[in-house]
């Protein structure tokens, strides 16, 4: 029986230090994409309106928008990947999609593990509560509960700045949402757009807290060290600077969603320029 | 190996441990209870309760926990009926537990030859004698590796909780993955922390399956 | 109540079809391959070399504990990051599950074959039986009828979690009811319920012909 138990734990020890050991794998460079004929992109596919699966089965949303774009405009075929926020980056390291569009935000130790290209959003976080305990500000929020989306800018910016706060996290939305109704938390955080289009339509909770912190970026990402497709995409999203190509995504993606609440210049950067 | 980031978020694998293996404890104990009424039911023929039970026990081995959970955490409350995460878990938990024990338990008490039932009754035992001491114990031997499949795999159903913001095991892996990215160190130490719930857990069975072995069974081999 | 027109908009119900299909799919040929390996196995498992027994001893053991989503990403990115090996995500789940399933079949297998009384054996010697004969035409028919309850457990348990296949990009039935629900957020906030209800019912539908086989099985075989 000792046996056993010994050999497995040296089994999973001597498996571990193998992988530890691991390089990541080969990645494409630009030349060898253009002549498979095909940009391999990891987007979401269940988070609109940046990526998500509409009822044709079509991928749409404002980062999808941009990913038809870059393989459009490298004379390649597109083939969307559908990636969740614990597996975006291990589809880069293990060379699986060439770039990831999957409303990744920029963070110091994210940039250690992947390569981030120029911005092309912005996001400032919002904290919507209900109108009978409205939260005001965020030292309001410490010691209570605040429900956030996992893999959002939400949940890395307080994970970060605010240990006091207890996060619930849960996978979707639209789950975080039901829980707010449900009275599972006393506050939600997520871009402040999310927020904003929400409480419209659900009377009895208000956005107490329209932005805090930083503002932070979101930009496209791609396996450490690919300096070819990084270098393609920034001349790219510096020249569709020219033709404001991320307001038309905006237009198209995000306006019907965000209506009047939310003005495009709070979120989209163009040129990879904040303002 | 970032040995640092292993040291760091130890503790928060710990606590997560501890939380997985009460409410999977819980889920495990509650299942066998339910599993045993079931079984009694359809092994005595109850009327209704029989049919209750085969009902329940098709309908939550066939669908997954992750959905029933959903109902139990989102739906409820539509209806007035607002139970804690930890509740909900348990709840769930056992509701499938149950039926796979309930499945288990049968194969166990059907294995028994029935020669076994009659000689008992023969001897003048009554039935309720005859299944405490006769047969019980040897659907038990029987039914043993079976259990304790089950309840292994129910502490790593109980990774389904993470859907509900309850912070297990598969939660905090997930998490420090999506924050850091480090996958195989926070892979790591999920495998390891399964590895010590579940190998005692595996190891207590077989030795428990050892022990009941009895004189002219299981010796076909 | 208005929320349930989701599920009838535009492709929705064919996709979530399309979904169990590749659930369906998956689950069954690892389903098939585990029996096949599991029969194998769990005969080995009841031999009395110890290096044999010590060795599948150790394959249970690990894919008991180690958790099913660690080997999927081990199997699909690890493959990648180790030996350049690009495996498809079906590749990967399908490996992954009859890695397991085996394992876990030949222990019922294994269970089973122990649980038959050693006279049935004997009493097969005593007639004449070849060592062959008596595993094809006594043993192994006694064990099979033991074991049919625990492995459709197996069989139901590997359908549902094939969910997990999700994390490796296969979009199966859990997925796309999730970018249903998701796509739908804005227009209907309760389609969750309705969505997730047509889900529930997908599954008891694909899973429960499966224990009604095996209870004729088992009626059949008594």
């Amino acid at each position: 029986m000792k046996k056993i138990v010994a050999l497995f734990v040296a089994l999973i020890l001597t498996l571990s230090l193998i992988t530890a050991a691991f390089a990541d794998a080969q990645a494409r460079t630009l030349d060898e994409i253009k002549e498979s004929g095909k940009l391999v992109i990891g987007v979401f596919s269940d988070k609109k309106p940046f990526g998500y699966v509409d009822e044709f089965g079509e991928y749409q949303g404002y980062d999808v928008y941009f990913a038809r774009r870059l393989a459009e405009d490298l004379g390649v075929a597109l083939e969307l990947v559908s990636v969740d926020a614990p597996n975006r980056v291990e589809y880069l390291t293990s060379a699986k999609v060439d770039i990831i569009l999957a409303n990744f935000t920029v963070t110091p130790e994210r940039a250690e593990v992947v390569d981030f290209a120029l911005p092309y959003m912005k996001v400032a976080l919002g904290v919507v509560s209900p109108d009978a305990a409205l939260i005001t500000s965020v030292e309001d929020l410490r010691g209570k509960t605040l429900i956030v989306s996992k893999g959002t800018t939400a949940e890395t910016w307080f994970t970060a700045n605010e240990p006091e706060v207890n996060l619930l996290k849960f996978d979707t939305y639209t789950e975080t949402f039901n829980a707010l109704l449900d009275g599972r938390g006393d506050a939600l955080s997520t871009d402040n757009t999310e927020v904003l289009a929400w409480a419209i339509e659900n009377p009895g909770f208000t956005v107490g807290v329209e932005t805090l912190g930083s503002l932070d970026t979101i930009a496209p990402a791609v396996q450490k060290g690919n300096d070819t497709v990084l270098a393609y995409i920034d001349d790219e999203i510096v020249k569709l600077a020219e033709e404001q190509f991320f307001h038309a995504d905006y237009d198209a993606t995000l306006k019907d969603v965000y209506g009047d609440a939310v003005d495009p210049d709070n979120l989209v950067v163009e040129g990879g320029v904040i303002e | 190996m970032d040995t640092e980031f292993l040291r760091r978020f130890l503790p928060m694998y710990v606590r997560a441990a501890g939380l997985t293996l009460r409410l999977g404890a819980a889920g495990i104990v509650f299942s066998l209870a339910v599993g045993a009424l079931c079984c009694l039911a359809r092994q005595f023929r109850i009327p209704v309760l029989r049919r209750v039970a085969g009902v329940y026990i098709e309908l939550a081995r066939n669908t997954p926990l992750l959905v029933q959970l959903f109902f139990l955490y989102f739906g409820l409350p539509k209806i007035g009926v607002k139970l804690s995460a930890e509740t909900c878990a348990i709840v769930g938990l056992t509701f499938l537990g149950g039926a796979y024990m309930a499945e288990s338990l049968r194969s166990g008490l059907e294995a028994v030859d029935t020669a076994q039932h009659e000689s008992g009754l023969c001897l003048g035992l009554t039935p309720m004698q005859n299944m405490r001491y006769v047969i019980l114990p040897q659907a038990l031997a029987t039914a043993i590796p079976s259990i304790g499949a089950n309840a292994v795999f129910l502490i790593k159903e109980t990774s389904v909780f993470s859907a509900v913001a309850l912070a297990d095991l598969m939660y905090v892996a997930k998490d420090l993955i999506g924050m850091y990215y480090r996958t195989d160190e926070a892979l790591l130490m999920l495998t390891l922390a399964y590895l010590a719930l579940l190998l005692p857990l595996s190891v207590a069975f077989s030795l428990l399956e050892r022990r009941l072995r009895h004189a002219g069974f299981g010796g076909a081999v | 109540m208005r929320d349930l027109a989701v599920l009838f908009k535009g492709n929705n119900l064919q996709r979530l079809l399309g979904g169990l299909g590749v659930t369906l799919e998956l689950s069954l040929v690892s389903v098939a391959l585990s029996v096949a390996l599991g029969l194998l196995a769990g005969v080995l498992m009841t031999l009395k070399n110890p290096v044999i027994r010590a060795a599948m001893r150790l394959w249970l053991e690990t894919v008991r504990i180690v958790p099913q989503l660690v080997l999927l990403f081990l199997v699909y990115f690890g493959m990648a990051k180790a030996f350049n090996l690009q495996l498809s995500g079906e590749a990967a789940a399908v490996i992954v599950f009859t890695f397991w399933g085996a394992g876990e079949m030949g222990d019922l297998v294994r269970g089973a074959i122990t649980s038959i009384p050693v006279h049935q054996r004997e009493s097969s010697a005593a007639l004449g039986l070849t060592r062959g004969q008596t595993w094809r035409y006594v043993l192994l028919p006694q064990a099979a009828r033991r074991l049919i309850p625990q492995a459709i457990n197996l069989a139901t348990r590997m359908i549902k979690t094939t969910s997990l296949v999700m994390l490796i990009g296969v979009v199966e039935v859990l997925k796309v009811g999730s970018q249903i629900i998701d796509a739908a957020r804005y227009d209907a906030p309760q389609g969750a319920v309705w969505v997730y209800g047509a889900v529930f019912f997908l599954y008891f539908f694909a899973c429960w012909p499966i224990s009604l086989a095996a209870g004729w099985l088992e009626k059949r075989w008594a």
